[in-house]
């Protein structure tokens, strides 16, 4: 490219995606702190269950799932059989799935490698942010996506993967009682704020809530992915039946 | 769990994420999802969130603690006005946090 045409030519491609690149680090840079402290505590965890060095970095590095991380902690230090703290996990992150339904659609056109790239980024806070600012309307148009998800996805996994190093450096040192961990409590909340839009995504959130508490008991965390999956279906029944009294 | 058992785990439980995460990614347009449950989706992510604050909100212990004695329910009221009030996500943290530690020395 001439850079001699650069200040009349329309915004080239490469440029469009450096600018959605930082429009996604600063969508992400207030959620930070809460994800960092998140990550330490998952990290303090992992040592505390008896994991070595190595093995609490190669699992914040390669597995990337706080929910499941915590999850599997105890089978391990139970000595379960591999295969079930694997199937624990699998439940356990089940509600990537949903995830992965909602966003996947805006990265269809994209090679299969890089999709699969994108996706194993595409973690809680990807999924409250990019649709904030490329609803599902927006699934045919391609500019600025790549460069939006990079930038929170990147800003995410630096601010999680930073808080977990230090986590598991610092596990003795930290007691549990400042409970750091519900800073990341406080970053989820403020977020869910502004994604409650009108009154469909209102009586999601209570209905998540309530079923979220009522089956907390449940194994796996399987009061999580009920939560979702109910709040999800009456938020839309009250978007259906909203828009039918306007039409009658 | 041996060294190796503990290694071999750290791999499945990076194939759980891949497998979740990437799913429908990989699918990609092999898969077209009824317009109902794209609908349903958009309220996903509002209702993800909200599952995982609630109960951490008004649970301690696998217990419901909804009095006014629970430092991470008021914490999070405050926290939830001060955002209302300011839109700012970081200074959310931090007062919760603040609120919440002082609390938790008081009650």
């Amino acid at each position: 490219m001439s850079n001699s045409q650069a200040s009349t030519a329309p915004e080239t491609t490469v440029d469009l995606e450096k600018r959605a690149y930082r429009e996604g680090v600063k969508a992400c840079a207030p959620t930070m702190l809460g994800i960092g402290a998140w990550g330490m505590v998952t990290g303090m965890a992992m040592v505390k269950t008896g994991l070595t060095l190595w093995q609490a970095l190669g699992m914040t590095f390669l597995v990337f799932a706080g929910s499941a991380q915590l999850a599997s902690l105890p089978l391990i230090a139970a000595n379960a059989p591999v295969w079930v703290v694997f199937l624990t996990a699998l439940v356990v992150n089940l509600r990537f799935v949903i995830f992965a339904a909602a966003i996947a659609p805006h990265f269809a056109h994209l090679p299969w490698h890089r999709r699969l790239w994108h996706g194993y980024f595409n973690a809680d806070i990807t999924m409250a942010l990019f649709p904030r600012r490329f609803p599902a309307e927006t699934v045919n148009q391609h500019e600025g996506k790549v460069g939006f998800f990079n930038g929170i996805c990147y800003s995410n996994w630096m601010a999680w993967q930073g808080g977990s190093v230090l986590g598991i450096l610092l596990a003795s040192q930290i007691p549990e009682s400042w409970g750091i961990g519900f800073a990341g409590t406080l970053a989820l909340l403020a977020i869910t704020i502004p994604l409650t839009v009108n009154s469909a995504a209102l009586v999601g959130v209570i209905v998540a809530s309530i079923v979220a508490i009522a089956a907390a008991s449940l194994p796996y965390r399987l009061g999580l992915l009920l939560a979702v999956i109910v709040g999800m279906t009456a938020a839309m029944a009250v978007d259906t039946y909203l828009d039918k009294k306007e039409k009658a | 769990m041996s060294a190796v058992d503990t290694w071999l785990t750290i791999i499945l439980l990076t194939v759980a994420t891949i497998v979740t995460r990437s799913s429908f990614f990989l699918l990609g347009h092999a898969v077209k999802l009824p317009p109902k449950v794209q609908h349903a989706l958009r309220y996903a992510p509002a209702a993800a969130l909200a599952a995982i604050v609630a109960p951490d909100l008004v649970m301690a212990n696998g217990a419901l603690q909804l009095t006014w004695a629970n430092p991470k329910l008021l914490a999070g009221i405050g926290a939830t006005a001060f955002f209302l009030t300011t839109r700012h996500l970081l200074g959310t943290i931090i007062v919760g946090m603040a609120l919440y530690s002082l609390l938790r020395v008081m009650l």
